[in-house]
């Protein structure tokens, strides 16, 4: 399969995320309402958003995972006469593992996102927990803590002059996640974290 | 009548505090495992995830780790080469094809790579050996194919350019010196001294190191592990002789 075309669906998923997260979300969380009645609320919908964000960006993660292991081979996976090539970037071993650990950023990426996956569901399962704050404000940490190494590759992007299509959607994904944490901490600080909660609570005091 | 909804956890705890006895204990210690269950169970999903997504990784791939360790992807490097007439621009990866095989029909040279320094003693003396390895190596009439590559540093004393002409014309070295007085490709090929001798299959991956345990052990591609190498005379094991028998075992002259 074309590697584009498999991008295409790492991509998908992020974006399918996205519209959750948008204010098109109501209408398109309306799929979920029956098995998932959470997602009728504006939580709901950041958070089962979020859900298929971070997936994406850890299966996103897992491919470059997968480029590093199959270009130390001699594999050729994604190269190409123009600007868009991975090969360059994750086949360079100046460049292609972190720091400080030695190990490949595709691995890095799947061990982010994965934390990020479990503040977001542990968030959505338990939404009244008084340590949901912290979740989110941890959530925002890793995100924002996620910025200088995202700054890093892209400064070998550009010593290089390549662009890898695989990397520059695992770090949107970042960001998204970041947006995602924001909405989330607003919506917590505002009366409408728990809306559907206040709603049956109503509904009970009437009788 | 509306009312403001208090959340259940502040009614728990006011019940705890003003000492509603067991009941409020125990609400309160449901909430706690609640909390406890909702972290295991997305801990459970998150790392189902991961470890699905690391077996898939790892059964569908081979990994090679890049280094100059036999069994090795040697670091490619590109740079200025002096090829008997000007200096010109060189890539490493040039040399490589990715789809030899240890049994490769096609006469497909390995790559023989010396890091040396002008001024270093043990190179002047090795430079003879090297001119007649590079010709006897040179895939004529059966011979083993190997493209041989100097690398020029600048360990020893300040060296230049010229240095590495003189040097290359002096000892007749007719192959390829790279301009490396900067250091960059010795650091990323882990050299400290000179003479430092590799043999590179011409897939890229370390087949012999001279630097490497006791400079007897070389790299059997098709069975892909490390073998014992023997040295003809002394027991040390010199370039030519892990290039005849690494050649020989597999097949790739």
């Amino acid at each position: 399969m074309n590697e584009y075309a498999i991008l295409s669906i790492h991509g998908a998923i992020i974006l399918f995320g996205v519209l959750l997260m948008s204010p098109l979300g109501s209408s398109i969380s309306s799929i979920f309402h029956n098995k998932y009645p959470s997602t009728t609320t504006r939580r709901g919908e950041i958070l089962s958003g979020m859900i298929f964000v971070c997936l994406g960006g850890f299966t996103v993660s897992a491919q470059t995972l997968w480029m590093h292991n199959k270009l130390s081979e001699g594999a050729s996976v994604c190269s190409g006469n123009s600007i868009l090539n991975c090969d360059g970037l994750i086949g360079n071993i100046a460049y292609n593992t972190d720091p400080f650990l030695g190990q490949p950023w595709g691995l890095v990426g799947m061990v982010a996102f994965t934390a990020l996956m479990w503040l977001v569901i542990t968030i959505a399962k338990d939404p009244m927990s008084p340590q949901t704050q912290l979740f989110i404000k941890a959530g925002l940490g890793a995100t924002i803590a996620g910025l200088p190494i995202i700054g890093l590759l892209v400064s070998y992007e550009i010593k290089e002059g390549l662009i890898c299509p695989f990397c520059t959607t695992a770090h949107i994904a970042n960001i998204i996640a970041l947006v995602g944490f924001i909405l989330l901490a607003k919506l917590h600080d505002s009366n409408d974290w728990a809306s559907d909660m206040k709603k049956q609570i109503s509904k009970h005091s009437r009788k | 009548m509306t009312t403001e909804p208090i959340p259940l956890r502040q009614t728990i705890g006011l019940m705890h505090e003003n000492e509603f006895g067991k009941f409020g204990e125990n609400m309160k210690t449901m909430l706690d495992n609640q909390e406890g269950s909702a972290r295991s169970e997305a801990g459970i999903i998150a790392m189902s995830m991961f470890f699905a997504g690391l077996l898939v990784v790892a059964f569908t791939t081979n990994p090679i780790a890049s280094g100059t360790q036999i069994g090795e992807r040697a670091p490619v490097f590109s740079g200025e080469a002096y090829d008997g007439t000007s200096w010109k621009s060189f890539q490493f990866d040039d040399l490589l094809d990715m789809s030899w095989t240890w049994n490769a029909t096609e006469d497909v040279p390995w790559i023989a790579v010396e890091f040396l320094d002008t001024d270093c003693g043990h190179c002047k003396n090795a430079a003879p050996d090297m001119a007649t390895w590079s010709q006897e190596f040179s895939g004529v009439n059966g011979a083993p194919n190997v493209v041989f590559i100097a690398i020029a540093v600048e360990f020893v004393a300040e060296s230049s350019r010229a240095e590495i002409v003189d040097f290359r014309t002096q000892y007749e070295n007719n192959f390829l010196f790279v301009d490396d007085l900067d250091e960059d490709i010795a650091k990323d090929w882990d050299v400290l001294a000179t003479p430092s001798y590799f043999l590179v299959q011409p897939d890229g991956i370390v087949a012999w190191n001279s630097g490497q345990a006791t400079n007897s052990i070389g790299w059997d591609a098709k069975e892909e592990k490390s073998i014992p190498l023997n040295g003809f005379d002394d027991g040390y094991v010199q370039l030519n002789e892990a290039i005849v028998q690494l050649m020989m075992l597999n097949g790739g002259e």
